[in-house]
């Protein structure tokens, strides 16, 4: 029993509207004369109908101005005549001091309609055209005075009497200010043009349709929204739609401000149930889009919200608004309530009035909707267990009703949620649900689960054509191929280089068939209408907590990806959609990273940043900072990585969840075993394991991360058996768990181990695997590494192996040297140095430049990196042919720089204090 | 103990000043109370006594454990604290009479400006009060004036603020008196400031304890027995109707029970007390009893509307359709614009299996007063027959939110889900429901067949429920035949024994037959011999044999196989065995 049922966009006639009524009879006095009598040029006369034009525009408005900013607005438009203007428009309201006079007033009003039979109208005659705009709203005003009841008619009366009440009540500050206003108003006019142009600029973020041609301008209906927003902060301010009185505004704004806000006066601008569906709708988005931060206060909306269900108890929207405030402040019982009482009120249908009503829906409602929204709800307070109930409910009723869209999200909320809830987590689940869809799949593995769940979301939602869900889709359906390495069985072997999905390529295909989705937005709104404005919602609580740690991405961004292009109407693309497009950025930026491509992913992430940091959402800033970060950190050393670190943890460390810490102790992780402060190694690979394993659940992918680290530094500390057996311990949780990924790192750490145990022979076979590994998962620039490990085993075995290893090292190198990170390319360097010295065939005295210019190379990046170990074996390999060479001077000088890392090696204290 | 003659003599006095003070419902009620008192048999004839006694036969049958000759000690009498207040005017004044006159006629405003100067306390009082009125009449029409697109507009009494304004005033110089006291509670409660009307009501009804108005509005701001409890009350017997009643509203029954018991030793004829009492009586799902309450009121209070659509549950319940339509004839006579005469209709057309009509009945009652609960939940119950489950949800809310604790509300939100095939969304409502009623094994009961749908299939929890349900003695016997046959279904058949026997005891308690008892014996019987323990198995086989079809027949062989066993054979199902 929805409060829909009642006439929808009545017009009622307001004492806003009588003044513009007056002022309209001033411009079209039923005297017939060329210029009536207050205005001294035509030009002053037409820019007087302009602004009446943009009043009357605007007049459906939520908010009505209140007499005196009309009358602020008048002493623009008015120049010399404004108090012409306001007198007689003061006069004109003081002169209705009875009902009676209300009613003779639209009776005169009348006379200044021109018969709609009048053909011949004479040049310079003034004459309100019935169907012109102004005659249509006059005449919209007059039937609405006509259909009033003596009680409306008396209700208007008293409103009129507030009205004028209001504006007496302030005038005295009014007064006194008056002097300052004239000089300034005047000012205001010597600049105009400037002004205008220098607002306009100012204005162009927020406003896109300011018109730089009415300098006056009024917000055109498209605008009305953004002036809405900032009414619910402070009612007076910001409605202000003619910037340049803004100083006399708010001279004004501290006597009135307090009387706006007694209910009284608000049910005197309460407005029709459109507008304020839409007023709503827009402040749904503005809660999504601001989210939890600090900046966004709840509890002003909400108290807002609070009073709206006593002036209007059949806006059940109201409620749905509520629980999102809540969910966005984390007050769980409060949410629950109130999107328990919007579902019992609405029956899910409001809120989808813009949806053209179905029949099959509207005879039952649509609380499968309800049980998508409580399922996401659950999720989001991490209740995954009570999340996965209400979701397979959720399934099985829309299936009932064969609500297909409802399905097509709830599949995707479902693959969602499973995905976030990682592997560790599951077993719990898997016995509890009894879904159709699901279980079929009952026996499958939860990833399989997974894939299934997106395919069929996918395909529903591409045949309903929900662009914005298919696109997500596209997106979790690229990021999962991303995570998940489907590896046929058959054809695995060192042979069968074949392309997997994880292959930067496929997965730019895939995100590109949701990006090609969305760029059809900007053509067409009818998409977002269908969706309504509750998708939006479900899209955002979708995209939120995606997020393991090597793929996450979030995103709020309010620009598309082909942004100059859209930025004209970047105002009919919903956030959601230009979130998707951001978070396909980043997806892209990771899927790089993985095949290797530290230059793509650099890239990606920057476009990220560059075009969507702006404004994207903070924890989706955080993720592309992180990234460009760590980019840092490998290829321009620690030095820069910690400077923009402290960046960012200014900007991001009220972020909930922030990724900066785990940053941040990986990073002093890398340090700490470059500079060989392996206590402090030690403790970093401790903490990381705490972070680890939260209340919510054992983050694996962390967890694999944390031992992976721990038997590196065990590996540098020269606990070769311990570290071997961490090694062989986390390759087992790998596969117990499918990270293939990790498998290929883990390897090649077990070739590191016995290389560096010098049992190179038993290195050998860890090292061919390795890159076996990479070589079918398309993990490139691991391969590299791993070839280079596996080279460097190869010259392990004695120098007779040199020029295999050398061989191997030139195949890799282009690689190395492409994409690689300082620490590679410098092992690469000193190693192919190393490789020539121990070739017996060569000769340092006729070639000893090959091997001086790798040696330089190295030890250059090696400085940067501060990486202590690898700087003092290439500067004493650089003694050492400088003394070949009997050059004794660069000896001695490669000698004190061998010297110096060796003493910084040995005392690590030192680099630490600074570090702190 | 209360002296009867004492409390006559403050219920007379009371009811001239609060008639004085055009307090019309609180004379009203402190007038049947006072008539409510027994009389003193020789100061009236025979005949007015008859009148009174009625049919006090019926009376003693039912309230066995008349407190008359052991008042409880907790309930002091402290009348020597509050003395009657003196007349302030002994002559009342010109003025004052033409505008007590004007308030008659219900011209508030017109009695309130002809008091404009007038400052004896009374004048004073009736000014503001007829202004309130004026105000709140205003607000009513102006509620449906404003009907906007969105519902009712909010439309407020405008008169409040000033009222506040002077009578705090007043207050803050002293010169307030408890009617003064009184009004300021009500204009702070419309305000929204709860603690301080709170205050200004209690120091009204500690100073002047017979305004029942205060009391009224006192309760409904004691929302939970910690409220109430922290009131400083003075003692009078008029504290012990305020109490029956808060209990009541908290749900306390057997406490509010127990107080109108004490009263009804001093107003023994009181039908407030009667009406009251059965409501308490009709929560604890006492029926008949109620059912002869209500006759005997009616008996003696013909015309009587109020508290009648409770009487008409009752009549539902017991499906009297005859009964029901005399009485919604007989309130459709007195007053058809009663909410309470509506819902009456309403329940009759319920009845009759004539949903729309009744529909329409209930939304009419709802006109009359929009927050009237038990029309919104009845309504929500006619839509669930009607299944219009959208609509039933609705007005179930509606209820909910005019009550939260109005348990048949939630319940019936969770069986309009659950009819939909959203068990595990309306779990969340039956959850609700049973924790404002705790002890009601038929929410249990409900809440348990949620968690037994196919779709959840919960057994667990739902085994869980119909434990509790059976704490909560229930009467239809569902919850032990359920746990039986879930323990059976999950295999544990030690348990199912145990649920079974007690099933079986219940039975044969009330004297049941039907197929649950057949189950049970066959259940039971073949347990026990799997068991070995073949004389209890005996038992039941013979118990079985009683009845005929084709348990008679499975009792035979299953007796015959024990005989195997007993003899030494290896127990194996004589059918089986090729001769």
């Amino acid at each position: 029993m929805a409060g829909l049922t009642r006439t929808a966009g009545a017009f009622a006639v307001t004492p806003h509207k009588i003044s513009v009524c007056i002022l309209l009879q001033i411009y079209a006095p039923s005297a017939q004369m060329s210029l009536p009598f207050p205005f001294s040029s035509v030009s002053q006369h037409n820019r007087l109908g302009l602004y009446l034009l943009s009043l009357t525009k605007c007049c459906d408005d939520i908010y009505e101005p209140k007499l005196e900013e009309l009358i602020n607005q008048l002493r623009d438009v008015g120049e010399e005549m404004d108090a012409w203007l306001t007198d007689h428009l003061t006069n004109r309201f003081s002169s209705l001091a009875s009902p009676d006079d209300l009613l003779n007033f639209f009776n005169d009003m009348r006379g200044i309609l021109g018969s709609p039979d009048s053909g011949v109208v004479q040049d310079d005659q003034i004459i309100l055209d019935p169907n012109s705009n102004l005659g249509m709203f006059f005449r919209r005003c007059i039937l609405a005075f006509n259909l009033l009841s003596f009680e409306g008619v008396c209700h208007l009366f008293s409103s009129i009497e507030d009205y004028c009440k209001e504006a007496h009540s302030s005038s005295a500050q009014f007064d006194a200010s008056n002097n300052d206003l004239e000089s300034l108003t005047h000012y205001d006019q010597m600049d105009m043009e400037i002004y205008a142009i220098d607002k306009a600029t100012e204005e162009l973020e927020l406003q896109k349709n300011v018109s730089g041609s009415v300098p006056f301008h009024l917000h055109t209906p498209e605008a009305i929204f953004k002036v809405i927003e900032g009414l619910r902060v402070s009612p007076k301010e910001s409605s202000r739609t003619s910037k340049k009185i803004t100083e006399t505004t708010l001279v004004a704004s501290a006597s009135s401000s307090t009387v706006v806000d007694t209910l009284v006066d608000e049910s005197l601008f309460l407005r029709t149930n459109l507008q304020i569906q839409g007023f709503l709708m827009e402040q749904a988005d503005a809660i999504e889009t601001h989210g939890s931060s600090s900046s966004f206060s709840s509890s002003s909306i909400e108290s807002f919200l609070e009073q709206l269900p006593n002036l209007a108890p059949e806006l059940h929207h109201v409620h749905f608004l509520r629980y999102l405030n809540k969910l966005h402040s984390d007050d769980y019982f409060a949410a629950l309530d109130n999107l328990l009482r919007y579902f019992d009120y609405s029956a899910g249908t409001e809120g989808f009035d813009l949806v053209p009503p179905s029949a099959d829906c509207s005879m039952y409602g649509r609380y499968e909707i309800a049980l998508l929204c409580l399922g996401m709800m659950h999720f989001r307070f991490g209740h995954p267990n009570l999340a996965l109930e209400v979701l397979t409910e959720a399934v099985r009723v829309s299936q009932q009703l064969s609500n297909d869209t409802c399905l097509a999200y709830t599949l995707a909320a479902m693959s969602n949620l499973l995905s976030e809830m990682g592997i560790a987590s599951t077993s719990s689940v898997l016995g509890s649900s009894y879904s159709p869809v699901t279980s079929t799949a009952s026996s499958l593995s939860v990833q399989q689960r997974v894939y299934i769940l997106l395919k069929e979301s996918l395909r529903r939602a591409d045949s309903l054509k929900l662009r914005r869900l298919v696109a997500s889709n596209h997106l979790a359906m690229a990021k999962f191929e991303l995570m998940h390495v489907q590896r046929p069985l058959l054809s695995f072997g060192p042979k069968a280089s074949m392309r997997h999905k994880t292959c930067p390529v496929s997965v730019c295909k895939e995100i590109r068939l949701g990006a090609h989705l969305i760029s059809d937005f900007s053509s067409e709104s009818s998409p977002m209408t269908v969706d309504g404005s509750l998708s939006s919602a479900w899209l955002k609580d979708l995209q939120k907590p995606w997020g393991p740690p090597v793929v996450s991405q979030d995103s709020g961004s309010r620009k598309s990806s082909t942004y100059f292009q859209l930025c004209d109407h970047s105002v009919s693309i919903p956030g959601s959609v230009s979130q998707l497009i951001g978070a396909s950025y980043l997806l892209r930026a990771t899927s790089w990273e993985f095949y290797g491509s530290a230059p793509m992913a650099r890239m990606n992430t920057l476009v990220y940043a560059t075009l969507f940091g702006d404004s994207s959402s903070s924890s989706d800033g955080e993720l592309a900072y992180l990234k460009l970060i760590q980019h840092l950190a490998l290829y321009k050393g620690h030095k820069d990585a910690f400077a923009a670190l402290k960046i960012a943890e200014e900007k991001f460390l009220t972020v909930s969840k922030s990724k900066i810490l785990l940053l941040k102790l990986q990073l002093l992780h890398e340090r700490a075993l470059h500079c060989g402060n392996l206590k402090l190694a030690q403790r970093m690979c401790n903490e990381l394991g705490g972070l680890a394993s939260t209340a919510m659940g054992v983050d694996m992918e962390l967890k694999v991360e944390a031992s992976l680290r721990e038997a590196r530094t065990l590996l540098a500390a020269k606990q070769y058996s311990q570290a071997s057996n961490v090694a062989h311990y986390l390759f087992c949780t790998c596969h117990k768990f499918n990270l293939q990924i990790e498998k290929a790192s883990v390897l090649l750490l077990l070739a590191e181990i016995h290389k560096k145990s010098g049992n190179s022979v038993l290195g050998l076979p860890y090292a061919l695997a390795s890159i076996s590994f990479c070589q079918s998962f398309n993990l490139d620039l691991l391969r590299a590494s791993a070839t280079l490990t596996l080279a460097e085993l190869w010259l392990g075995l004695g120098s007779n192996h040199a020029k295999r290893a050398l061989d191997l090292l030139h195949g890799t190198f282009p690689m190395i040297l492409g994409h690689g990170g300082l620490e590679l390319r410098a092992r690469a360097y000193i190693f192919e140095a190393n490789c020539y010295l121990s070739d017996p065939n060569f000769s340092v005295s006729t070639d000893s430049d090959t091997v001086l210019d790798s040696l330089r190379q190295a030890s250059d990046e090696l400085e940067a990196l501060e990486y202590h170990e690898l700087a003092a074996e290439a500067s004493y390999l650089m003694a050492m042919v400088y003394d070949k060479l009997g050059r004794v001077e660069e000896r001695e000088e490669a000698a004190a720089l061998f010297k110096k890392h060796i003493i910084a090696l040995e005392n690590p204290q030192d680099v630490e204090q600074n570090m702190a | 103990m209360v002296s009867k003659e004492n409390c006559r003599n403050e219920i007379r006095a009371a009811i001239r000043q609060l008639s004085d003070r055009c307090l019309y419902s609180a004379a009203k009620w402190a007038g049947e109370q006072l008539v409510g008192i027994e009389q003193d048999p020789s100061n009236f004839t025979p005949s007015n006594t008859r009148f009174q006694r009625g049919s006090s036969s019926i009376r003693r049958r039912f309230s066995t454990n008349e407190s008359i000759s052991t008042p409880q000690p907790s309930v002091g009498f402290s009348q020597a604290a509050t003395p009657l207040p003196e007349e302030d005017e002994t002559i009342d004044g010109d003025l004052y009479l033409l505008a007590k006159s004007y308030f008659d006629c219900r011209e508030y405003r017109r009695a309130s400006h002809v008091l404009r100067d007038q400052k004896s306390k009374k004048s004073v009082f009736l000014r503001f009060y007829a202004l309130y009125l004026a105000g709140e009449k205003r607000k009513e029409e102006e509620m449906i004036e404003l009907e906007g697109p969105l519902g009712k507009s909010d439309a407020i009494n405008r008169e409040l603020v000033s009222l506040e304004r002077d009578l705090s005033a007043l207050r803050s110089t002293g010169a307030i008196d408890s009617f003064g006291l009184y009004l300021y509670g009500v204009v702070l409660k419309e305000k929204g400031n709860e603690t301080l009307a709170i205050a200004s009501l209690v120091e009204s009804v500690n100073s002047y304890p017979w305004n029942w108005s205060a009391w009224s509005e006192l309760q409904s701001l004691c929302t939970s027995i910690e409220t109430l409890d922290r009131l400083n009350l003075n003692n009078h017997w008029m504290k012990d109707f305020f109490l029956g009643y808060a209990y009541q509203e908290l749900r306390m029954h057997t406490e509010s029970l127990a107080k109108y018991d004490y009263l009804q030793g001093i107003f023994s004829f009181s039908n407030y007390i009667q009406a009251q009492t059965a409501k308490a009586q009709y929560s604890l799902r006492e029926f008949d009893q109620v059912e002869i309450m209500f006759e005997e009121l009616l008996r003696n209070d013909p015309y009587r509307v109020e508290d009648m659509d409770l009487y008409s549950n009752v009549l539902y319940a017991k499906e009297a359709c005859a009964a029901l339509s005399y009485l919604a004839h007989k309130v459709f006579l007195t007053d058809k614009y009663r909410p309470e005469s509506c819902c009456i209709i309403g329940n009759y057309y319920s009845l009759k299996g004539q949903h729309e009509k009744a529909v329409m009945y209930f939304r009419r009652a709802l006109k009359l007063n929009k927050k009237y609960l038990s029309a919104w939940t009845l309504m929500g119950h006619e839509y669930v027959e009607m299944k219009n489950t959208p609509a039933a949800i609705d007005a179930y809310r509606r209820a909910v939110d005019i009550n939260p604790s109005d348990y048949r509300a939630w319940y019936g939100l969770g069986q309009a889900y659950e009819m939909m095939g959203m068990p595990f969304y309306a779990l969340h409502y039956f959850r609700k429901s049973i924790f404002f009623l705790p002890n009601d094994s038929r929410l249990w009961i409900a809440m348990a067949k949620c968690y037994q749908t196919e779709q959840l299939y919960m057994l667990e929890e739902a085994i869980k429920c119909y434990k509790r349900a059976v704490n909560c003695t229930d009467t239809e016997g569902i919850a032990l035949n359920q746990l039986a046959k879930l323990h059976q279904k999950l295999g544990r058949n030690e348990e199912a024994a145990f649920y079974f026997e007690k099933d079986l005891e219940r039975m044969d308690a009330e004297g049941l037959e039907g197929p649950n008892m057949f189950e049970a014996l066959v259940f039971l019987a073949t347990h026990f011999k799997n068991h070995k323990k073949f004389e209890e198995a005996e038992v039941y086989c013979t118990r079985l044999l009683d009845y005929s079809g084709p348990e008679k027949e499975k009792a035979k062989s299953l007796l015959r196989g024990i005989r195997m066993a007993q003899t030494g054979f290896p127990s194996m199902d004589l059918e089986h065995f090729p001769i």
